[in-house]
């Protein structure tokens, strides 16, 4: 067994690499915080477009369809590979954005947000959906007959209500995007997951890795719990028959 | 002295394969307070939707204040057309299930639209808005969340949201068969007032008396036709046509 506790969890592996490793985490979390604020307002988007009314808005709502789709499908590890191995290659764009590298952040770092972006939105924008789709029909209708337009309606009346729907599975959105972000350590990026890769073939011991897992742990176990009070306090909402109220 | 407002000519509305007006035809003079009666599945709601174009018909016109909405410039896109514009700026629409913005105050409520839509300043629609709660008999309940007002103060609130736009004609759908008995007097109230202040309203209801003692006329409605119309007194009391007669036997045993 000690050969086990050895190779796992190793004190003396971890206290050399801790801060090591906490520096790498902090860019999880740079990557997750950057991705996470562009997911929730490219999703938004993607759902309004998604329910704009009549037939002259149908090839948009196709468009928005099967684009979210399409980003839901492909593995989020292979959207990584696309965008960071061609993009760059693409010499129509301008050079800041085929190698971006903003707010001194290295190229790598802004092809996994794009990424993310790119997968994540489209499943932000299901949930928006959910949240849209539960407001009673009737708000619509009101907002309308009171002379607003479907945009006024949305932002006004809709979305507002629709956000407060959804918080639960909102955060499970924004845990699972905290995760992906270590598979940006496939483009040698120097987040937690690489360096403790590092750590393991130089000393051929996964102490590193599992303090990394720790420090995910640390993060995303409160959230978990958040999730749970958000469900039950909607359920107890719920079945008190009233709304969660915003303001 | 009649002056006509709105002028229903063989209106159509299918919902697919579903034909749910076949052919309505309905003069409503400026003022007149017509009362709609007709079993559930008639087209009674449907109606109101024509009229304000949540539902546009498909065959047939509808003037209001002499323009055929339903052929206005611009229309035929569905949405962002010039006759919505016209239609909704004219056209007040209270609901059955009142569909007041939970996330709003009570005063919210009725100045979100004069300010977004109007364009009217946060004061004047403020002022305005407080004008027309206190009005319904809420000027007490300004700042308060539609859920902890009861369903009669709901509606009201509701009513003076419809008020604010300044609408030319006012549609009531079935606005108090949500209610427990004991709010829909207030209710009722608040819309005979607001017919003796001389609006014109398109109330669809099942409250046969508030038919009788306000309405100017009452249309009855079954199977997506007016079956029979007039005076109050002569439809309810002396009903020509059958189906009027099985209706009002069945509403009135209760």
């Amino acid at each position: 067994m000690s050969v086990f506790f050895e190779q796992y969890f190793d004190f003396h592996v971890m206290g050399e690499h801790f801060w090591e490793v906490l520096e790498a985490f902090l860019q999880n979390l740079l990557i997750w915080v950057a991705a996470l604020i562009l997911v929730l307002i490219w999703g938004l988007i993607l759902a309004f477009l998604r329910q704009l009314p009549g037939k002259g808005f149908a090839p948009i709502r196709f468009l928005t369809i099967a684009y979210i789709d399409v980003f839901r499908a492909i593995p989020c590890l292979v959207v990584i590979l696309l965008i960071s191995g061609g993009v760059p290659f693409l010499t129509f764009l301008p050079k800041g954005v085929r190698i971006p590298e903003w707010f001194g952040k290295p190229d790598p770092f802004w092809y996994g947000v794009a990424s993310l972006l790119l997968v994540f939105g489209a499943y932000m924008a299901e949930v928006y959906r959910a949240g849209i789709e539960a407001v009673p029909k009737g708000q619509m209708e009101a907002a309308r007959s009171l002379g607003m337009s479907h945009t006024q309606a949305m932002r006004h009346i809709i979305l507002p209500q629709a956000v407060t729907k959804v918080p639960a599975p909102m955060l499970n959105e924004s845990i699972s995007l905290l995760k992906e972000t270590t598979l940006v350590s496939f483009i040698a990026f120097g987040e937690s997951v690489l360096v403790s890769r590092e750590i393991l073939a130089e000393r051929l011991n996964s102490s590193a890795l599992i303090l990394t897992a720790f420090f995910f742990l640390v993060i995303i176990l409160p959230l978990a719990r958040l999730v749970d009070y958000l469900i039950k306090r909607n359920q107890t909402k719920v079945t008190r028959g009233t709304h969660i109220e915003v303001a | 002295m009649a002056e006509p407002i709105l002028q229903l000519r063989n209106v159509h509305k299918r919902f697919g394969k579903l034909e749910v007006l076949k052919g309505v035809d309905l003069d409503v003079n400026k003022g007149e307070v017509i009362c709609i009666l007709g079993p559930s599945g008639s087209g009674k709601s449907t109606l109101l939707r024509c009229v304000n174009l949540l539902a546009p018909p498909e065959e047939g016109e509808i003037f209001l204040e002499g323009q055929d909405i339903c052929k206005g410039p611009g229309s035929g896109t569905g949405e962002s057309s010039w006759n919505l514009d016209f239609v909704r700026q004219r056209v007040g629409m209270v609901f059955q299930q009142f569909n007041l913005f939970p996330h709003k105050t009570a005063l919210e409520n009725v100045t979100l639209a004069p300010m977004k839509v109007l364009g009217k300043s946060r004061a004047e629609a403020e002022e305005k808005g407080r004008a027309l709660l206190e009005r319904v008999g809420l000027g007490d309940r300004l700042g308060q969340y539609p859920e902890t007002l009861s369903g009669g103060q709901q509606q009201r609130v509701a009513i003076a949201r419809a008020l604010a736009m300044e609408p030319h004609v006012m549609l009531f759908d079935e606005v108090t068969s949500a209610l427990d008995p004991e709010l829909v007097k207030e209710v009722l109230d608040t819309m005979r007032e607001l017919a003796e202040e001389g609006m014109t309203m398109l109330v669809v209801t099942h409250e046969i008396g508030f038919a009788r003692e306000v309405g100017d006329q009452v249309v009855f409605m079954d199977g997506g036709v007016v079956v029979e119309q007039g005076d109050p007194a002569a439809v309810l009391d002396n009903p020509r046509e059958e189906r009027t007669q099985r209706f009002l036997g069945l509403v009135l045993e209760r």
